[in-house]
């Protein structure tokens, strides 16, 4: 119960130290808003879904994410920034919560930029969104081993030089 | 007999080291040579100010003396050369009146109807299998003089005779603008690989400043950035991947030997080697945040400089040492700061757009090149702040003064291929490097020899 808590706490902290930077519209088509009044969904799935206290599957599911959040293993960032929007805080709370009921793991964050700026910035970058990443995971659970590593901009998901490249560049991925 | 065995380098290593011994040794060695053909010479400068366009010059196709076909075109490197510094043009060979290689063929009134302002003549001279000597002449055909007299460059093989082409590069601009030249200088640059699908082979490569000859001087699996020139230039400091993340090595010419300098916890990245030597500043997150430090060669000793919770990157040394400039996001974007090693102020040095980055001094402090928005390069007057750009395009990066602050050498892509380019340094000419191929980046361009 107390756990519960402290994790409603550490997502609603997370949330607010990322602040609440223009974030890419929620993609919200043809979502039913009816699930917190039980039609046929069970009530304990709807507020505290996969564990996550104050998140309904609708409320994942507005967040672009389908099912559980331990599927999405690769968060996304804006351009020369480390804050993390509420989707990232939601599937980096979920991994670390896994983890720590798993009694812990050794977790890599892989750290990307895309490639504008400069190669040491973005080595810098990819490094903070890595800390970053880090941070909130530790605050949710601190039974894994969390280490960083940057790669800036020297291994794009895609390299094409166009904005929906960069968006998929900019990056911190979750291995473990 | 074993214990030769045991102390054998590896195949690859051995024959690195060895051509990087040649090539420095073949560098040395016919610098020394050149001699002028008559007793005693000198140099004028002839400095006009305010030019718009390049000075005209006709080089002339040198005259091999036993008429076999070199390799090595001569005129063609030397007007590559003089053509991309932007304060020369080329006249095209096939408009020459007359091709003389001798003083006692030279018509002045050939040269003054295409315009040619200056003339270049020589000779090569084949001495036996692989030994060559060159000889060559400059003419102020406005004033109908030549410039000093004949100069001869002797001890020659095929392979220099190529660096002796920029030797006349040089004489030629430091005739013509007062200025050094900076075409005996090289580069280091990092060539990408892709060995079988999705698998990378890097390549620390250094070559002639125009791209020929390039030799390899360190690999690695994983990415090698930001290489550095030591300032006597036998040796680079770079950024290369340990397992647990980005680390800086040093790798000296001479031995082919590597050692690591800073290999902290975090990303360790920008090396820059101070004008004296002595200091390789860097930017490490070993405690959290990345900061500029200071590594002493000498005692081995780091020193921090920067405490900003901002990111701290890319520090580059002032031309005598006494600061560097390095980029910051303390205010929120990439800006160009710069730190004072005698008081430790900081102070900012770009206002001018949204975000400025990796930014390095000219050889005598007055200009200041750095990424601008993104991606586009650019110079700025240290004193005025006023801004010129060198390009238009939004991929543009690494940029490096030559040693004689006139030339940029930057990285940028054409039809979606790497390319390196040098700019002159006021903006006006833009030249691909065509000898460099494949994907390329992270360009360096290397100071002087001392």
């Amino acid at each position: 119960m107390n756990r519960k808590l402290g994790l409603i706490l550490t997502v609603l902290v997370a949330l607010v130290v990322t602040g609440c930077k223009s974030k890419p519209a929620p993609v919200v088509d043809d979502v039913p808003t009816t699930t917190s009044t039980g039609t046929g969904i069970d009530s304990r799935d709807a507020l505290g879904a996969f564990g996550l206290s104050n998140y309904s599957i609708a409320d994942l599911e507005r967040l672009g994410i389908n099912g559980d959040p331990l599927n999405y293993t690769t968060l996304y960032f804006q351009y020369n920034s480390s804050s993390m929007d509420e989707k990232s805080t939601v599937i980096a709370t979920r991994h670390a919560q896994h983890l720590g009921e798993q009694g812990g793991a050794r977790v890599n964050l892989e750290g990307h930029a895309d490639e504008r700026g400069t190669r040491d910035y973005n080595l810098a970058l990819g490094e903070r969104r890595a800390q970053r990443v880090s941070e909130v995971m530790n605050s949710v659970s601190s039974a894994s081993t969390i280490q960083t590593i940057s790669y800036g901009e020297e291994r794009p998901a895609d390299a094409a030089h166009n904005e929906s490249a960069w968006s998929v560049n900019r990056r911190v991925e979750i291995k473990y | 007999m074993i214990t030769n065995f045991l102390s054998l380098p590896t195949q690859a290593s051995l024959m690195r080291t060895t051509v990087l011994k040649n090539l420095s040794l073949l560098l040395f060695c016919f610098s020394l040579f050149i001699s002028p053909l008559q007793a005693q010479e000198k140099l004028k400068g002839l400095i006009d100010g305010g030019e718009v366009r390049g000075k005209p010059i006709a080089i002339v196709p040198f005259k091999v003396t036993d008429g076999s076909v070199i390799e090595h075109q001569i005129h063609e490197i030397v007007a590559f050369d003089l053509n991309a510094s932007g304060k020369f043009e080329s006249i095209p060979t096939k408009d020459f009146l007359s091709q003389p290689s001798r003083d006692e063929e030279v018509r002045y009134k050939d040269w003054r109807f295409i315009n040619a302002e200056i003339l270049v003549i020589g000779e090569v001279l084949t001495l036996g299998p692989d030994s060559y000597e060159l000889q060559f002449r400059m003419y102020n055909v406005v004033r109908q003089e030549q410039i000093g007299s004949g100069k001869r460059i002797s001890g020659l093989t095929m392979r220099n005779l190529r660096t002796a082409a920029h030797v006349i590069s040089d004489n030629v601009y430091q005739a013509f603008t007062g200025r050094q030249g900076a075409f005996q200088s090289r580069m280091a640059y990092v060539e990408r690989k892709e060995v079988e699908y999705q698998r990378f082979r890097y390549q620390l490569m250094v070559s002639d400043w125009d791209g020929y000859g390039a030799v390899e001087v360190a690999a690695s699996w994983k990415p090698i950035l930001s290489p550095s020139w030591s300032p006597d230039a036998t040796e680079l400091a770079f950024v290369s991947y340990a397992s647990r993340g980005p680390i800086i090595k040093t790798v000296n010419f001479n031995s082919g030997q590597e050692k690591v300098i800073a290999d902290f916890k975090g990303v360790n990245s920008a090396p820059a080697w101070s004008p004296d030597g002595t200091k390789i500043a860097y930017s490490t997150s070993r405690h959290g945040s990345p900061d500029i430090y200071v590594y002493d060669v000498l005692t081995k000793q780091h020193r921090r400089i920067s405490t900003h919770y901002g990111i701290d990157t890319e520090p580059s040394w002032s031309p005598r040492g006494e600061s560097f400039l390095f980029t910051s996001s303390r205010s929120g974007k990439p800006q160009i700061y710069s730190y004072s090693m005698s008081d430790g102020t900081v102070s900012r040095m770009t206002f001018e757009g949204d975000e400025s980055a990796n930014a390095s001094y000219d050889l005598d402090g007055r200009q200041i090149v750095m990424v601008h928005e993104g991606g586009q390069i650019v110079v700025m007057n240290e004193e005025t702040s006023q801004i010129t750009p060198l390009t238009l395009a939004k991929f543009d990066e690494s940029p490096s003064f030559s040693p004689n602050g006139d030339m940029v050498l930057y990285k940028t892509e054409q039809q979606y291929e790497p390319a390196l380019m040098v700019a002159s340094s006021d903006g006006r000419v833009r030249t691909r490097l065509e000898l460099v191929r494949g994907d390329v980046r992270e360009p360096a361009w290397s100071p002087l020899r001392q």
